[in-house]
């Protein structure tokens, strides 16, 4: 998670575009340490775990959707990419799905 | 002459009742489920333990048992093996199981350990994860050392990989036991083994199933042992010029890694090279190039058999500029085919809450590019 952190500089004073995490955490005390740890620039939301796979279709964590600007998903990522989470990839899509939508 | 052959048959048969007699079902039952549980064989551990809570003699043992299984799964586990989680459900069992021990037998003392530990684990912020066991990791030091020992016996190391795998029934052994025996030149004891491993691996999952979480994480573990198992048996095939089964192997090994496994995509470019096939040959290195992982060597013997495919060799001019193109544009291609389900289809509406369980408002949202991220913070 320390990837999306590093790409919310880039876009944390772009006003179309918002980042958003869920956790699907049962376990309130582990949350709670976890996020005081992380320290997240963005906001955090939480919803139930099994609602949240079977609405987005997900069996992997994390799960990422990039949403253009009328509320159409255009790219998912279920669990970590095979190369491994980057600043560079976060950014790749969001232009991708800036320029799909312009 | 027959006498002397007939009494010690008749004393082992003696010797053999007695020893039925005094091992009670409910005996059998819970030196099963320790036994088992010793494996990391979880559900049928569970499953004997709780056969033998049920018996009045082994109440108190049984139940102290389970108290521990379920005291590391709720709190312990994380990636203990790669992919699995602490089960938080399983806290207030781990409790009800201890104290039950307890009850069963006040007198207990590895019992009220047990408890003792369980109720501080509850009561901490933060438990570690469960250290490697010494016993576990000596095992794992002898059988590596068998890579290196020349002079090693076919027999060393099927002992080695026997003795590892008692002790522990994960597939590691099975899988670092093939590829010694690939490297000796005993490609069959070498296929059986993997092919024990692939079985192994199975049974290890199924076994732990609820300690994976989601669906994606076991069944990518599943996917991982059967590739491991098939890419040795494919490289074992290729080493004794079956080219035939090698490719079926190695092919199956690369559906399951989706072409994602460095080792793997470079026996596909061995092979190739093997079947005169240059062209598939380089794209197989560049595949494997283009991944990450892999051991350094490896990576090397990669990039010197690409550039042996090339006229001219490495030294012609741009090779090193085209073989970057060429990883760069595989990474991109990567990049772009992640992509199903809910793409090009509207997010659904969210019951999205706070962290403090407040309704989460989505107007903010509204009319942005999102990134939206599912996550545990396990």
């Amino acid at each position: 998670m320390p990837h999306l952190k590093a790409s919310y500089a880039k876009y944390q004073n772009d006003p179309n575009v918002a980042f958003l995490l869920v956790s699907i955490d049962e376990d309130d005390k582990r949350l709670q340490r976890y996020l005081g740890e992380m320290k997240f620039p963005f906001p955090v939301a939480r919803m139930n775990a099994e609602k949240a796979e079977k609405l987005m279709g997900f069996d992997n964590l994390p799960a990422t959707f990039y949403v253009d600007t009328h509320g159409i998903v255009r790219y998912y990522l279920n669990g970590t990419e095979s190369h491994g989470d980057s600043p560079a990839r976060v950014t790749w899509y969001i232009d991708q799905v800036k320029q799909l939508t312009r | 002459m027959r006498i002397p052959l007939v009494i010690p048959i008749v004393a082992v048969l003696a010797w053999t009742s007695v020893g039925i007699v005094a091992q009670t079902p409910a005996r059998e039952q819970l030196a099963r489920g320790e036994a088992l549980w010793q494996q990391r064989l979880a559900k049928s551990a569970i499953v004997a333990l709780e056969a033998a809570a049920r018996d009045k003699s082994t109440a108190a043992a049984a139940h102290e048992a389970l108290g521990r299984i379920y005291t590391f799964k709720g709190w312990q586990a994380d990636n203990v093996f790669p992919g699995w989680h602490d089960e938080p459900a399983l806290r207030d069992r781990a409790l009800v199981e201890l104290r039950a021990a307890v009850a069963a037998d006040p007198s207990r003392a590895s019992a009220q350990d047990a408890l003792r530990t369980a109720e501080t684990f509850a009561a901490a912020d933060k438990v570690d994860p469960a250290p490697p066991r010494p016993e576990i990791r000596a095992l794992d030091a002898q059988l590596q050392a068998l890579q290196t020992a020349a002079d090693a016996s076919a027999a060393s190391v099927a002992a080695a990989v026997e003795a590892r795998a008692h002790a522990q029934a994960d597939p590691a052994p099975f899988f670092t036991g093939a590829q010694i025996l690939i490297d000796r030149g005993d490609y069959d004891r070498a296929i059986a083994l993997a092919e024990r491993g692939a079985a192994a691996s199975d049974r290890f999952i199924d076994e732990n199933l609820s300690a994976y979480q989601m669906s994606g994480k076991s069944e990518g573990a599943r996917a991982r042992g059967h590739a491991s198992a098939a890419d040795l048996v494919g490289w074992a095939q290729f080493m004794k010029k079956n080219y035939a089964a090698a490719a079926d192997k190695l092919g199956e090994a690369e559906r399951l890694t989706q072409g994602q496994d460095f080792v793997n995509q470079y026996h596909l470019g061995e092979l190739a090279r093997a079947q005169n096939a240059p062209a598939r040959a380089r794209d197989r290195y560049l595949d494997a190039l283009s991944l990450a992982g892999g051991p350094a060597p490896l990576r090397q013997k990669a990039k010197e058999a690409l550039a042996a495919l090339q006229p001219g060799g490495s030294d012609a001019g741009g090779f090193d500029a085209w073989v970057e193109g060429e990883l760069a544009r595989r990474r991109d291609d990567r990049k772009a085919a992640s992509l199903k389900s809910l793409v090009d289809k509207p997010l659904p509406a969210l019951a999205l809450t706070t962290i403090d369980g407040k309704p989460y408002d989505r107007a903010g949202l509204r009319g942005k590019v999102l990134l939206l991220n599912f996550f545990a913070s396990w």
